[in-house]
């Protein structure tokens, strides 16, 4: 696999797991990637590895890709990838991380190694994405609000920020946000559902919407600020045609399977 | 609320009760052995959490676990680390009002990742001190021990536990063949203590650090002791009562394709059958 650079696609939320009306940001995903047919690994961990998020991946990757995913918790019974995991990730072209719990999940890759194989990736080019805590994990300091009160939860720090996902799915998230970063968290990017931001090495290259409002802040310390904090919109490109009909949001994916908007709802929380 | 937790008790009034497989997630139809974990709390409806991390909390031991406890005289309940979003109370105080926390099987390296970037460790430590029956099956049991043997990255190997109990553990020692070999080889070359061997079925109560008790739900299962003195194995059978009515009572709720696989698997390992 020649050299590219590093790339990452953070998501705010948003993607197969989350969209059900919208392929936008997956497609964008899959845009970046040089093969005809792409080496697509999946890393459900922060779900605990759930079978229903595994089925709908391979639902939406399998017809065009090499999809493959790794289950951390089924490696006794021959699911998923059996034979070495760093081989068999190095080999991707694309490691989708899936949502959940982004502490659980930091927690069980660095008891397999894993933090160490995909910063490898990383840094070979293979392309690394997700949504929620598939995106809170790259960065250098994550904003978790999964249980309890908010608190900073360190990611594998590949990105030298901090980061916010949800942004606009609960009131209190911008402006508990607001506070950590005066108080202390480094600089970084805040995600709506719906908004990804495209990382080429370190700099954010651009950041893209499944939805014609979906927006991006860079949040910052700031002594001249009352709050402490400022705050800039970043621009943010819809990837659908002008004046098609918008992506479903995220917070109103609803099947007629209770088990599955509850699904949904276990991905959005990070 | 700290107004419900207990004090600390005397090292020989806190209980571990580890088994080699069986409960609720392994024997469907036999509650000896859950039975048998409720009897050991002191109050008359105990309070029993089921931790279900080792599997990634799927939803099937959960489910498993309510059909067991749901209807008996205790007040189920479980904690999800991969589900928190349900859960508003803190964990501390979760865990440490319980009389019985219940730890299923899984992967034994992602139960204590988990537990440990959760900071659930040190509060089962806490509950174990203040009086908390603390049990659990396969990574469920040896999590206890200062090792054991997981295949939580595949093939069998020693892993590292919460050392609340001195010594190893092994698990399945009858239903998979080839995790003792593994143990075996750890004892003698002295990368892992001696311990306990248990066969599915079988559970271990400790007091303290000391064994007070070895149980079963099925006849003919059994445990054994293991040390390595100078490089050679000396293994000691351990007497395990059966629990329930006697082997009539035991054999009523007993699995046959389960007695079947352990048959083939001690033909397998060269044991004789019916031993």
């Amino acid at each position: 696999m020649p050299n590219a650079a590093p790339q990452i696609v953070a998501l705010g939320g948003g993607g197969f797991s989350m969209e059900r009306d919208s392929t936008l940001l997956d497609d964008y995903i899959l845009s970046l990637l040089c093969s005809p047919r792409p080496r697509v690994c999946f890393l459900p961990t922060a779900s605990g590895d759930a079978d229903h998020y595994v089925v709908r991946f391979y639902r939406r990757f399998a017809p065009t890709c090499e999809a493959s995913h790794v289950s951390l918790f089924r490696r006794d019974q021959g699911t998923g990838v059996e034979d070495d995991l760093a081989s068999h990730l190095l080999a991707q072209d694309l490691i989708y991380v899936g949502g959940g719990n982004v502490l659980s999940m930091l927690g069980a890759w660095r008891a397999h190694g894993l933090d160490a194989i995909l910063r490898r990736a990383w840094r070979r080019g293979i392309v690394l994405c997700g949504p929620s805590a598939g995106s809170l994990c790259w960065f250098d300091q994550a904003l978790s609000a999964f249980h309890g009160a908010p608190r900073m939860v360190r990611g594998l720090g590949l990105l030298p920020y901090s980061n916010c996902v949800h942004y606009d799915a609960e009131p209190a998230r911008r402006s508990e946000y607001h506070r950590f970063v005066a108080d202390g968290l480094r600089a970084g990017y805040a995600a709506e559902d719906g908004v990804a931001l495209h990382f080429r090495g370190t700099a954010l290259a651009r950041a893209v919407s499944s939805r014609p409002d979906g927006a991006a802040f860079l949040v910052e310390p700031c002594e001249r600020s009352p709050a402490g904090v400022s705050e800039r919109r970043l621009h943010v490109e819809f990837l659908g045609a002008a004046g098609a009909r918008p992506a479903t949001g995220a917070r109103e994916l609803a099947g007629d399977d209770p088990r599955e908007r509850g699904d949904a709802l276990a991905v959005v929380a990070a | 609320m700290s107004g419900s937790q207990r004090p600390v008790v005397a090292l020989d009034r806190r209980q571990i009760f580890a088994m080699g497989g069986g409960g609720f997630t392994m024997e469907p139809g036999n509650p000896l052995l859950d039975d048998f974990v409720l009897s050991l709390a002191d109050v008359g409806e105990p309070r029993i959490l089921f931790l279900p991390t080792a599997s990634g909390d799927t939803t099937s031991q959960i489910n498993a676990f309510r059909a067991r406890f749901g209807e008996r005289a205790c007040v189920p309940s479980h904690l999800s680390l991969f589900h928190l979003r349900d859960t508003t109370r803190p964990l501390r105080e979760i865990v440490l009002e319980q009389d019985i926390v219940y730890v299923g099987g899984g992967s034994m390296r992602n139960l204590l990742a988990l537990w440990r970037a959760h900071e659930l460790d040190h509060l089962l430590v806490q509950a174990w001190q203040r009086g908390t029956v603390l049990a659990g099956l396969s990574a469920g049991a040896m999590c206890w021990f200062h090792a054991g043997v997981t295949r939580s990255s595949g093939p069998p190997e020693p892993i590292d536990g919460l050392a609340l109990l001195p010594g190893s553990l092994t698990v399945h020692a009858d239903g998979e063949p080839e995790r003792l070999p593994v143990w075996l080889a750890a004892v003698r070359g002295g990368t892992l203590p001696g311990g306990w061997a248990l066969d599915d079925g079988v559970g271990l109560l400790f007091r303290g650090e000391r064994v007070e008790r070895a149980v079963s739900s099925r006849p003919g299962a059994g445990a054994q002791r293991v040390d390595a003195i100078e490089g050679e194995l000396m293994r000691k059978r351990l007497d395990v009562e059966l629990l329930g009515d006697g082997p009539q009572a035991a054999l009523g709720g007993f699995d046959e394709a389960v007695e079947e696989l352990r048959r083939v698997n001690r033909m397998r390992r060269g044991g004789s059958i019916g031993r």
